[in-house]
């Protein structure tokens, strides 16, 4: 992230290589790669996704969280909550750029969110034993609808792993895309 | 069967986006017409009453599966010089036969809604009906099915998506994040 250009030139490409996107009817049929990704500009500030984002990204992570803690009482679940959950940072990073986003959440800490995920379904599972039950037997919980959250716990861990697996995937694909890609120094850094 | 006008509607328009997914030569519009292609799947399934995969079809299928796709491609170089792909004779003759393939397997489902058909009839379905909430306090019969009676499966797929999380972390990492 230190060695992101500061200025980004945003004018030369869409002048310079406006006669390659701008295809030439004679060089039509022959597949010709007209537009290197190295022509395209990075990402562009724009204020109107930023906006938009900043007021939906909340109302997006309450969705998704409402999907995963709901799935016992109406549609939903783990699955599908963690990937809305995920779809959050997702809209971050098209508003605000990959690269700043991903520099606030370490892979690190994405490994760490998804092991306690999966450690939530674990722990519910195998808690059941100390209950004289079997495995993954939720009925055996002595609280009050038992059976019920602990249910809702284990579509939480899921979530937290699927959203957790989600935002990494996101960012491991799309670390560098905003990044302009003619910068000298990004041979030595693969 | 009788189709609604809606499914129908739904239908075509899977119809003409896959078409639209195929043909199309500009990767970007035919990733956003399969895109809409999930899409239209997800609102079939609105459509047929199953409310929880239609969910995982929208988030999955046209949500996260076309960023990812988005961004791989703007990683690469994108074709922008013809609008439509050319079909050679044998790649229209491939599809044709597996259209006619897959499609002679059809006439053997039951039809949709079908009050013989074996899901409907059969004991397990009408057992996790009947059951689902006094066993397992879940008034959502699916997620009492997924997590309850299923658990160990899903707990399976929960491990499977770790661990492709986890390799995928160690694979593509790149040097900045160690």
């Amino acid at each position: 992230m230190s060695d992101r250009p500061t200025d980004v030139d945003e004018t030369s490409p869409a002048d310079e290589t406006s006669p390659a996107d701008e295809t030439s009817p004679a060089d039509e049929g022959d597949g010709r790669l007209s537009r290197p990704a190295d022509e395209r500009p990075p990402y562009v500030e724009s204020t109107i996704i930023m906006t938009t984002v900043r007021v939906i990204a909340p109302f997006v992570l309450t969705l998704g969280i409402f999907v995963m803690f709901h799935g016992a009482s109406s549609a939903g679940g783990g699955f599908q909550g963690g990937v809305i959950a995920a779809t959050t940072v997702v809209m971050l990073g098209f508003a605000f750029g990959i690269e700043p986003v991903a520099a606030h959440l370490r892979n690190e800490h994405l490994a760490l969110l998804v092991l306690s995920g999966l450690g939530a379904f674990l722990a519910v599972g195998f808690g059941a034993y100390a209950f004289g039950g079997s495995f993954l037997q939720f009925t055996l919980y002595p609280i009050d609808h038992g059976s019920k959250y602990s249910i809702e716990l284990v579509e939480l861990g899921i979530g937290v792993v699927v959203s957790g697996v989600i935002t990494g995937l996101f960012f491991l694909l799309g670390a560098g895309v905003d990044v302009d890609v003619t910068d000298s120094d990004t041979e030595e850094d693969r | 069967m009788s189709l609604s006008l809606p499914v129908a509607a739904v239908l075509l328009f899977m119809l003409g986006s896959a078409l639209a997914a195929a043909a199309l030569r500009d990767v970007v519009g035919s990733i956003v017409a399969f895109a809409g292609y999930s899409f239209g799947v997800a609102a079939l399934w609105s459509l047929l009453r199953a409310p929880d995969v239609a969910l995982t079809e929208a988030a999955v299928g046209a949500g996260i599966t076309t960023v990812l796709f988005l961004l791989t491609i703007a990683r690469t170089s994108v074709s922008r010089s013809e609008a439509f792909e050319g079909v050679s004779l044998r790649s229209a003759l491939a599809v044709v036969a597996i259209v006619v393939t897959v499609g002679a397997t059809v006439p053997a489902l039951p039809a949709v809604g079908d009050p013989s058909a074996p899901i409907v009839q059969g004991e397990v379905s009408q057992y996790y009906l009947d059951n689902a909430y006094e066993q397992t306090g879940v008034t959502n019969v699916v997620t009492a099915v997924l997590v309850g009676y299923r658990g160990f499966d899903t707990l399976g797929e929960a491990a499977v998506v770790f661990a492709a999380g986890i390799a995928m972390l160690l694979v593509l990492r790149r040097e900045e994040f160690v």
